[in-house]
């Protein structure tokens, strides 16, 4: 069966984030004139208005830990009603604490989700050439 | 730079019916909205030479209005807005009657907040959601499409720092319930909530059920804003602005990372120091309550309770009538209905005029008294009012 979920739009301002994830990478934003991560990312840099920004791969081994969370028990989008509850969750990276990502953490039991618990990236295939940046328990 | 203390008033407020259902177009609603405003001020359509609004797109313009109320005004506009957006179009309002472009500005917002264009979501398209927000693919693709869920996101954390319980998201709900039950136009108006029935209704976005989100519905408010000198003209009893402040932008309003920064924090050191009042000189209030947390976050914001002691402040039913500092005493978005934060204005009016008076809805000898607008940790606004 298809992917019923919204699938990430490609933009001029995020297509090297989803080109990489569809490859199962990480690469963030960065900005030369000040150094910090642009997450999401964007035109300028969100911090000094920069646009001196490149990108840099983070491989992908990634963990992180949960920053914080919803348990969504109602489909606010198309595509959410078979896997319901929903988990929503902000992770703060382990190696870059000032990045952090949204994302769902993948089979586990709601009851078990808290703040802090370290997780990692796994990448989700959701048709033939994209991929989607998810979490599992580490 | 000149201070605007005290010269500018809201000499009107109006409301039209309150539903879920209204079976007429925005246009309607505001006409009638703003026609109670009138009437409130004693002033004539044609007084109005300034017409503000801000919608989601999902409203009419300050141009029809004004034509279908007979007025020709100098000036008109429109902005996108939600939360805090009636403050900062009141800041407007003054900034053109200071420099002499206007008199007197008429500010509304209408809407079919149900039966139309739903803030709760659904029914929307998914890659115009992904566009229209900024970093959108970065959460529409997880789920994260409603408020609940964003709002959710920032008060889990925030409620694990604090040591914020969800019995104190409910002390919000209670007491903003239980003055919706002197309301008879608050829409749970004979619909009471215990603490008990609170912590039994399971969650729809944990940490949030039911009952800390805010109603959808169709309804208009409209306000008058003008100077104190024409106020004095009005037929109705000025509030006076005493201080106002407006957003401060921090980065990615969908995308929450800071929880210690929100717009909040950064109005209300300089709205009091606008005011010349500190947080205890405060004696109503009416908090934008989108989410029973946002209250939460902003009394911690407005120093009403010291970041860690918000959940024992309300706890101790500071919040209704005869506590400390009465809240929402319609209901709120709540319990009362929802204008993306105008009629919790139009309440604190009220209170201030000592309108309720001889009722068990006055809060008893209020002068002063605060109201906030937030859309988010990005968007803040406020302001101090008096008698």
């Amino acid at each position: 069966m298809s992917y019923q979920k919204p699938i990430p739009l490609k933009t001029q301002d995020n297509q090297p984030y989803w080109d990489a994830a569809d490859r199962h990478e990480l690469v963030l934003q960065k900005c030369e004139t000040c150094n910090s991560y642009n997450h999401p990312p964007g035109p300028a840099c969100s911090k000094c208005g920069s646009t001196e920004l490149s990108w840099e791969s983070q491989g992908s081994a990634i963990t992180g830990t949960i920053y914080s969370y919803v348990v969504s028990y109602r489909p606010f989008l198309p595509g959410f009603q078979d896997d319901l509850p929903t988990i929503i969750v902000v992770v703060q990276l382990d190696n870059l604490k000032e990045v952090k990502i949204i994302g769902n953490v993948l089979a586990c039991p709601p009851e078990e989700v808290k703040i802090g618990m370290p997780v990692k990236m796994t990448w989700q295939d959701i048709t033939e050439d994209r991929a989607l940046p998810q979490w599992i328990q580490a | 730079m000149a201070t605007i203390k005290d010269r500018y008033a809201i000499v009107g407020v109006g409301e039209s019916e309150r539903s879920k259902n209204s079976g007429r177009t925005p246009l309607h609603l505001a006409l009638d909205a703003a026609r109670a405003a009138l009437k409130d001020a004693g002033l004539e359509a044609r007084e109005i030479d300034g017409f503000m609004s801000y919608s989601e797109n999902d409203s009419c313009t300050s141009h029809q209005l004004a034509t279908y109320l007979g007025a020709r005004p100098k000036y008109v506009k429109d902005i996108m807005g939600g939360g805090s957006s009636t403050e900062m179009l009141i800041a407007d309002a003054i900034g053109l009657i200071e420099t002499g472009q206007v008199n007197t500005v008429l500010i509304y917002r209408a809407m079919n907040g149900r039966s139309g264009v739903r803030m709760g979501g659904g029914g929307w398209d998914v890659n115009m959601l992904q566009g229209a927000m900024d970093g959108g693919s970065f959460f529409i693709p997880y789920g994260a499409g409603g408020p609940g869920q964003w709002f959710g996101l920032f008060a889990t954390r925030h409620m694990q720092q604090t040591g914020l319980t969800h019995e104190h998201l409910g002390h919000v709900c209670v007491s903003f319930y239980e003055h919706a039950q002197r309301n008879p136009k608050a829409f749970f108006y004979g619909k009471p909530l215990s603490m008990e029935e609170y912590l039994k209704t399971p969650s729809l976005s944990y940490p949030f059920n039911k009952h800390d989100f805010c109603l959808e519905s169709d309804e208009a408010n409209a306000i008058i804003v003008t100077s104190a000198e024409k106020a004095k003209d009005c037929k109705s009893r000025p509030v006076y602005i005493m201080g106002i402040e407006a957003r401060r932008t921090v980065s990615h309003a969908h995308y929450w990372t800071n929880l210690d920064e929100v717009a909040s924090d950064f109005v209300a050191p300089s709205l009091y120091k606008k005011a010349g009042v500190t947080p205890q000189d405060i004696q109503v209030a009416s908090i934008y309550d989108c989410f029973s947390w946002v209250v939460l976050r902003q009394l911690e914001a407005y120093g009403f309770a010291a970041r860690g002691e918000v959940g024992d402040f309300v706890a101790s039913g500071n919040l209704k009538m005869g506590g400390k500092l009465p809240t929402n005493t319609a209901g709120g978005m709540l319990s009362e209905g929802y204008t993306h934060g105008m009629n919790n204005v139009l309440e604190i009016v009220r209170q201030i005029r000592h309108e309720y008076k001889g009722t068990d809805r006055q809060v008893e000898n209020c002068e002063i008294g605060i109201c906030t607008g937030w859309s988010g940790p990005d968007i803040a606004g406020a302001m101090i009012l008096r008698n």
